[in-house]
């Protein structure tokens, strides 16, 4: 099995997506690679099948206000450094492909993206409630902006 | 004979629970056919609450998202932020943070033995060991005031400071602690009862422990040693010895020894601390708004893997705070496991695994 490096692993994803993946920046030492949503299947399974000890740390979805079109979803990967696949999606249509016919254990995050976010996941069932309560009505609480 | 199948609802209040968790497991006879699990009952909303809030009151707010784990949630906080801030925390802090870290594994670990022998009928064990865990809360109160949270971590350092009266004090128990988990070890690693409860019960494989991202203890009784105290050192690990526990097995037998045995290398780097903590300042004075930017900081708690992604706007107060606790993958797991068992290894396989409700809900 391959160990994960910095430059190889730039270098394999940018061949996998055909260059359309890009060096966003290293937070501190952590390596943030952007990549187009349509990819994210493709990319995840690449990671994953090449690498033994690989595991998803999380995903982290955050909106920057300073750029409020996008939606950022951060999917965080550990092996012998830490890489994160960033995804930007469209405000007005956040929808991803779930990734938990490739990981499992994406269950729990993506429902929490789903519920706190009002994320879409194509790809799988549903999303049932995580943390919320099931006959709670309102917007997603992480999007309700601060009270004056 | 076919048994009819039934669906019995445990919890969210339940004597076989410490904290609330919606399970429903459906049984035929005394066979588990499966469970469903339902989080939210202490949701709080902490990420939400964090990002209007300054980052000093932050770490009062991320101090109570665990009432075992408390101060690793806020070194990985204050580690973040430092960052951020590009601030050089002194030397003296960051071994004073290693220590209650180490202390908060030990009384994490020796809880959880404690709550495991009670849930398969061992009640001696269960007394000697929460008995064993006072010495460490002692240390921990004398230490800072608190048993459980204990707010020694401040933006910048930490607010303690260590004399010869606590070294002498953390000495004296650890010492005395050393003799009781050698015996305890020794129990668990020879017992018939506890191997004929625990020994083939709720089997994680390491491929499970790759889909699931399972981390902690509980990765490492399958064999996968990972423990980001080596992987992703925050400081001082980088400069301390320690040895990483694995077990093969993957058995709820595997997670009790490998806990057990880290309680004993947990006990070695206190002492380790205390041999080399260097002198000097124990904080240093932080700016107020933190400059743009993000950053991810992992920490290992006692139950594994602690994220943090932390993201600023310049300001005061953090724009996006994510924490993910060890304790969420393993929930995931835990529906999987909770079949082809029989109903009296239920709490086996819920104590098993050492759940912390609180951490996962946020």
């Amino acid at each position: 099995m391959n160990e994960l490096t910095i430059d190889k692993i730039i270098s394999d994803i940018n061949s996998l997506t055909k260059g359309a993946c890009q060096l966003v920046e290293y937070i501190n030492d952590e390596l943030v690679i952007e990549i187009p949503s349509s990819q994210l299947c493709k990319t995840i399974e690449f990671l994953v099948q090449g690498h033994e000890s690989i595991h998803l740390s999380t995903i982290t979805i955050d909106i920057d206000n300073s750029a409020p079109d996008y939606i950022h979803a951060l999917y965080h990967f550990w092996e012998n450094i830490s890489c994160s696949l960033l995804v930007k999606l469209d405000t007005k249509n956040p929808e991803l492909d779930s990734i938990i016919s490739l990981i499992p254990g994406a269950d729990f995050y993506e429902r929490e993206a789903a519920e706190m976010y009002g994320i879409r996941f194509a790809n799988r069932e549903s999303t049932p409630a995580l943390l919320l309560p099931d006959d709670y009505k309102g917007a997603p609480p992480m999007l309700i902006k601060k009270e004056k | 004979m076919i048994m009819e199948k039934i669906t019995i609802p445990i919890g969210p209040q339940h004597p076989l629970l410490k904290e609330p968790l919606s399970l429903r497991i459906s049984v035929s006879g005394e066979r588990v056919l499966g469970g469903e699990l339902r989080l939210g009952y202490v949701h709080r909303g902490i990420e939400k609450l964090a990002v209007s809030r300054n980052y000093t009151q932050n770490v009062h707010l991320i101090e109570r998202i665990c009432g075992i784990c408390s101060h690793v949630h806020t070194t990985a906080f204050c580690t973040a932020v430092e960052r951020l801030l590009n601030l050089e925390v002194p030397a003296r802090a960051h071994y004073i943070r290693a220590l209650l870290c180490e202390l908060e594994r030990i009384h994490s670990h020796l809880l959880w033995a404690g709550i495991l022998s009670k849930h398969i009928g061992l009640d001696t064990i269960f007394m000697h060991t929460w008995h064993d865990r006072e010495l460490v809360l002692d240390i921990m109160e004398e230490l800072s005031g608190g048993r459980v949270s204990h707010a020694v971590n401040k933006i910048g350092g930490v607010r303690i400071d260590l004399d010869i009266g606590h070294a002498e004090l953390i000495k004296k128990n650890i010492s005395k602690l050393h003799d009781e988990v050698e015996k305890l070890l020794e129990i668990i690693m020879h017992d018939s009862t506890i191997k004929a409860r625990t020994q083939g019960v709720a089997i994680i494989t390491p491929e499970e422990v790759k889909q699931y991202g399972i981390v902690g203890p509980i990765a490492r009784a399958s064999g996968v040693a990972v423990d980001f105290r080596s992987d992703d050192p925050l400081p001082p690990y980088d400069r301390l010895n320690f040895k990483i526990i694995t077990q093969p097995e993957g058995d709820a037998w595997a997670r009790t020894v490998v806990r057990i045995q880290e309680v004993h290398e947990s006990m070695k780097l206190c002492e380790q601390i205390l041999k080399v903590i260097p002198d000097g300042p124990v904080e240093v004075r932080a700016r107020r708004s933190v400059p743009t930017g993000r950053v991810i900081v992992r920490a290992e708690a006692p139950r594994g893997e602690l994220f943090y992604y932390l993201r600023s706007d310049g300001t005061n107060q953090p724009a996006r705070l994510k924490i993910r606790t060890p304790s969420l993958p393993v929930l995931e797991i835990l529906t999987k496991k909770l079949s082809e068992i029989q109903v009296a290894d239920i709490p086996v396989v819920l104590a098993g695994v050492d759940l912390c409700i609180a951490c996962a809900d946020r």
